[in-house]
């Protein structure tokens, strides 16, 4: 539906911009050469619109110039086509301009991460383009596109300069929230976002609602999760296990987190502490819960042995990976754990994972543009969220979309080309978990959930078992539930 | 219905509740912040703003770190030197030390070495730059090293070539931001560049037409002052003027008796050349010849070829006679302006047998068509026809950009490349400095974008036009070769001197070709 939408504005693109008159400017403006601006028609390009998704999409969609290539076009036609160029204007600041300005920021920062890569690559070019943005942007002023483009700035230049190298994300402690940030702006930034955007707690409810289904019955439940942060997950599922009202007696709740080694870099609380605030909320509503920890390899790889498992108790793999779960694990640790937990062949798998477009050849610059545009449709979901506050969206961009942009782009730059580019869950079906259904239930908690926020929010259900939360056109977040198990319940 | 029960409480009780520890960091609004719609009120943002960066952004200009500007204009030559001094554009202190500007003898070395050699010997001033290798040519990769703005133009032209509008109008946007007129090389060829691509979209009139920065346009007294002090810090014509010169006083020294020199100025010097070689004629042996006959033509003032025209109000004649007369140099001038070169014939040069007349072509004919018609040669057999004692052809080694030759987006890329030796050679003669000498230079040089006819070719490609109306390629003397290597070691050390196997005298920036000169006379095996 998304492809279809972007395609018909590609062209309607240009079928506005065919019709757009020409502006005759007259040329002996000599010493006004500083100036001149190509100036886009940006009404007959935006086609009203207004965000940058579909714009960004137009820019990506290689159709536009199949389509171009093979119509005949006389010289002529081919001038009126880019009446655009013609037009001279002054680009200072003024009503509107806005929106010119955010389109020179997307084609300034495409080009920059063509720069990039490997093709055509131009440090020196990059290295240009990249000192022009920063004259440009600001990270806390400016509209959001503004905004966005600063911490895509700061990414590139993160590549290019070869800090954003692999160890920082497959190792420890690549986001520095300590030092960046003081704990108070953490807390704050966690607190806005959940309240301005189901975006975090979609993910958590649905994986819960899922759980909640999955162990009616059963006395014992073991969860394990991967990315455990400050917990807030489990004190929502603790609460609906103890307010079941005509259910069974409420099972006995044990989670392991994994950690990590130097884990006290990974999140704002230490797994430590998580449990010491999981055992005593449990103990204050009556949950009977034991908490352990399973500590990961130093390269984050996971192994199935060290986990104490109990005979009859329901195993639950809980695997979160959007935000505010702390950026992009290496890869090679989440395949570690998702293929380790088949062997302990678990009741449910609940994953939560971005929902990234899927862009032509899996280059880096089409991966790349399709990270602008999700992460322009967060920045302007959480806009309309909080359409005042400024500042505080500035907080949460600050803390934590900044660093997961650049984690998300050091991420795709080092694995352009090999083809990594499918989801997790198209993974775990690959190596032969088993879908399991959404209930009816979990997507009308969905949606209820939805109606708390703004209206641009939306949720399909693209499989029978995979929840996505979209904004307006475009899907942000995934959350799939998976069984190793023979039997669906 | 189970999913009540994990219905959505209230959204921020449970961060809230949890963090029940850290509650006190957390500002009030954070209990109810749906009904409490602005609570961006300062008082709680008070504490946390100084935590922000206020960065101050300049968005508003293309503010690119560029070297100091320099506000005032170092014309180091005084108006009217080029006229009362002995040695015209030179009198600074280099002058002194470099007496073989004007008289090559002085600092001649290596008088044994064979002077037709590819000259392994351009050593002495290539210190420790790259792409120097003798080969030449095959150091593209590292000649295009930092050169950033070409990887946008290129890119560009190729879009427009293959109508690909999104590319062109991405490419369009990304340069616009990038080019500046007071950047480095890069920024100034990015903006002369945009200029030129938009107006290849949108024909009008030629940008460069109307601005008041290009030789036609400017103030005589300051054209002659910025091409004085060019020649003294980028020897891009410098070079071509003293191996003509030298290449004259060869020809002259060869003649059997005293006899009247007559010289065809086809050329892009406007007269700035000539005082250097009258000094040098009243140095040698048997003092300058009994008349000098100078014949100037000077193109159409719609001629878009760069360095060609000059204002309109400029005359250099009557100041050159005086120069000659205080020289003791009995001078005639006769100026064909506004000239078409296709239009020359020998009566309208009115050579006599008996003189010698030497024909000094530089950098004009390429703006000749040579594909059909082919006036190019057609152009060079009128030459011929002049009987001249020798021509001295020099042009841009460059492959042609007209559109016979490749697409746009070809001749785009050379017309770019030679623009980009330009500037980049400029900016390193100005020492970045931004002055409206350097402005009027770029921009006239920037024409080659922008115009329309024939631009540039091979010297190869000369050589056998020039061999096939029946000319044939003569060595220069070693003085000419000697004196012009002695000239540019007040340059730049990126610029090198390179005597080609076939004779010719190549000029080199950065280990690439961007002039020749060639030395011709008539191959009278023919005849």
């Amino acid at each position: 539906m998304a492809m279809v939408m972007d395609l018909d504005f590609s062209n309607f693109t240009y079928s506005a911009t065919t019709t757009t008159t020409t502006t005759t400017t007259s040329t002996d403006e000599g010493c006004n050469w500083n100036n001149w601006s190509p100036v886009v028609d940006w009404e007959a390009l935006s086609g009203g619109q207004e965000d940058f998704h579909d714009l960004i999409d137009s820019m990506m969609d290689e159709n536009v110039v199949l389509d171009h290539s093979t119509s005949p076009v006389t010289h002529e036609e081919y001038h009126n086509l880019s009446p655009e160029y013609n037009t001279m204007m002054t680009d200072d600041e003024t009503n509107g301009s806005d929106d010119l300005k955010g389109l020179r920021l997307i084609h300034l920062l495409m080009a920059a991460a063509e720069a990039l890569t490997a093709a055509n690559k131009s440090r020196e070019l990059a290295k240009v383009i990249l000192i022009r943005l920063k004259e440009l942007v600001s990270p806390n002023e400016g509209t959001n596109m503004e905004r966005l483009a600063a911490y895509f700035t700061d990414a590139l230049q993160g590549l290019l300069d070869g800090t954003a190298a692999g160890k920082q994300v497959a190792g420890g402690g690549h986001h520095h929230y300590k030092e960046e940030h003081h704990q108070t702006d953490v807390l704050a930034a966690f607190q806005l976002l959940q309240d301005m955007s189901p975006y975090v707690k979609f993910g958590h409810f649905t994986a819960n609602q899922a759980i909640l289904e999955a162990v009616t019955h059963d006395r014992r439940v073991h969860i394990v999760d991967y990315d455990i942060m400050e917990g807030i997950q489990w004190a929502s599922l603790m609460q609906a296990l103890v307010s079941r009202k005509d259910g069974p007696p409420t099972p006995h709740l044990r989670i392991t987190a994994l950690s990590r080694i130097g884990s006290g870099r990974r999140s704002f609380t230490t797994v430590q502490e998580t449990g010491r605030r999981l055992t005593a909320f449990a103990a204050s509503i009556g949950q009977p819960f034991s908490f352990h920890q399973c500590r990961l390899d130093a390269d984050e790889t996971f192994r199935p042995s060290s986990l104490k498992l109990v005979r009859g108790e329901a195993l639950i793999i809980n695997c979160m990976l959007h935000l505010p779960h702390f950026s992009y694990r290496a890869s090679d640790s989440i395949i570690s754990f998702l293929s380790g937990s088949k062997t302990l062949n678990p009741r449910l798998i609940t994953l939560v994972e971005e929902e990234m477009g899927h862009v032509g050849d899996g280059g880096f610059v089409g991966r790349f543009m399709d990270s602008l545009h999700h992460y322009s449709a967060l920045y302007d979901s959480l806009e309309a969220g909080f359409p005042m506050q400024g500042r505080a969206r500035a907080l949460v961009e600050r803390v934590f979309l900044g660093p997961r942009i650049a984690g998300s782009l050091a991420r795709i730059y080092r694995a352009s080309g090999d083809g990594e580019g499918c989801s997790w869950g198209k993974w775990l079906g690959a190596v032969g978990f088993r879908p399991m259904n959404i209930s009816f239930a979990n997507h009308c908690q969905a949606k209820l959930l939805l109606g708390l926020y703004n209206d641009g929010y939306r949720v399909e259900e693209i499989n029978s078992n995979q929840l996505v939360l979209g904004w307006k056109s475009r899907r942000l977040l995934s959350a799939s539930i998976w069984t190793s198990q023979d039997n669906d319940l | 219905m189970r999913f009540e029960e994990t219905e959505p409480s209230p959204p921020s009780d449970h961060v809230l509740g949890w963090l029940g520890e850290s509650i006190s960091y957390f500002p009030a609004f954070f209990d109810d912040p749906y009904e409490n719609g602005d609570f961006s009120g300062d008082s709680w943002w008070a504490n946390t703003q100084n935590l922000e960066q206020e960065l101050i952004i300049n968005s508003s200009s293309n503010s690119f770190t560029t070297n100091d500007i320099e506000t005032t204009n170092t014309t180091p030559t005084p108006t009217d030197s080029f006229l009362s001094s002995q040695s015209p554009p030179s009198d600074s202190p280099k002058k002194r030390k470099l007496p073989a500007d004007l008289n090559p003898k002085t600092s001649r070395k290596n008088t044994n070495r064979r002077i037709n050699e590819p000259d392994p010997g351009v050593a002495p001033r290539k210190p420790n730059k790259k792409g120097n290798n003798k080969s030449g040519g095959n150091n593209l990769n590292n000649g295009k090293e930092g050169r950033w703005a070409e990887q946008l133009l290129n890119p560009c032209a190729a879009a427009i070539t293959a109508r690909n509008p999104s590319r062109v109008q991405h490419f369009l946007y990304v340069l616009h931001d990038l080019s500046s007129l007071a950047g480095d090389a890069n920024h100034r060829l990015a903006y002369h560049g945009l200029r030129a691509l938009t107006h290849h979209l949108s024909p009008g009139p030629a940008p460069s037409s109307s601005s008041s920065y290009t030789f036609a346009s400017s103030n005589p007294e300051f054209f002659k002052n910025c091409l004085i002090k060019f020649n003294d810090i980028n020897p891009w014509f410098r070079i071509p003027n003293n191996v003509a010169n030298t290449s004259i006083l060869q020809i002259l020294g060869e003649q059997e008796k005293p006899s009247t020199l007559h010289i065809l100025d086809i050329g892009v010097s406007h007269g700035i050349q000539w005082p250097n070689l009258f000094a040098e004629l009243t140095r040698r042996a048997g003092g300058p010849p009994p008349l000098i006959r100078l014949t100037v033509i000077t193109p159409p003032t719609e001629i878009t070829t760069p360095f060609a025209n000059s204002p309109q109000n400029y005359d250099f004649s009557s100041k050159l006679l005086t120069f000659a007369e205080k020289m003791n140099i009995n001078l005639q001038i006769n100026k064909l302006d506004n000239f078409q070169l296709q239009n020359l014939n020998s009566q309208l040069i009115n050579s006599s047998t008996d003189e010698t007349l030497v024909i000094c072509v530089q950098f004009r004919l390429h703006n000749v068509q040579h594909g059909t018609p082919d006036e190019r040669t057609k152009f060079l057999q009128v030459l011929r026809g002049l009987h001249p004692k020798g021509v001295i052809l020099s042009e841009n080694n460059t492959d042609c950009s007209c559109n016979n030759c490749g697409d746009f987006a070809t001749g785009f890329s050379r017309r770019v490349e030679y623009l980009w030796r330009f500037l980049d050679s400029v900016s390193v003669a100005y020492k970045g400095r931004e002055s409206d000498e350097r402005r009027m230079m770029e921009a006239e040089a920037a024409k080659v974008l922008v115009n329309v006819g024939e631009m540039n070719d091979r010297k190869e490609k000369w050589c056998e036009r020039m061999k096939g109306v029946g000319f044939k390629g003569e060595v220069f003397g070693e003085d000419t070769i000697d004196g012009a290597k002695a000239l540019l070691r007040k340059y730049d050390s990126n610029w090198e001197i390179k005597v080609e196997g076939d004779g010719c005298v190549g000029l080199w920036w950065k280990g690439q070709a961007v002039s020749f000169c060639s030395l011709w006379k008539m191959d009278l095996s023919l005849e």
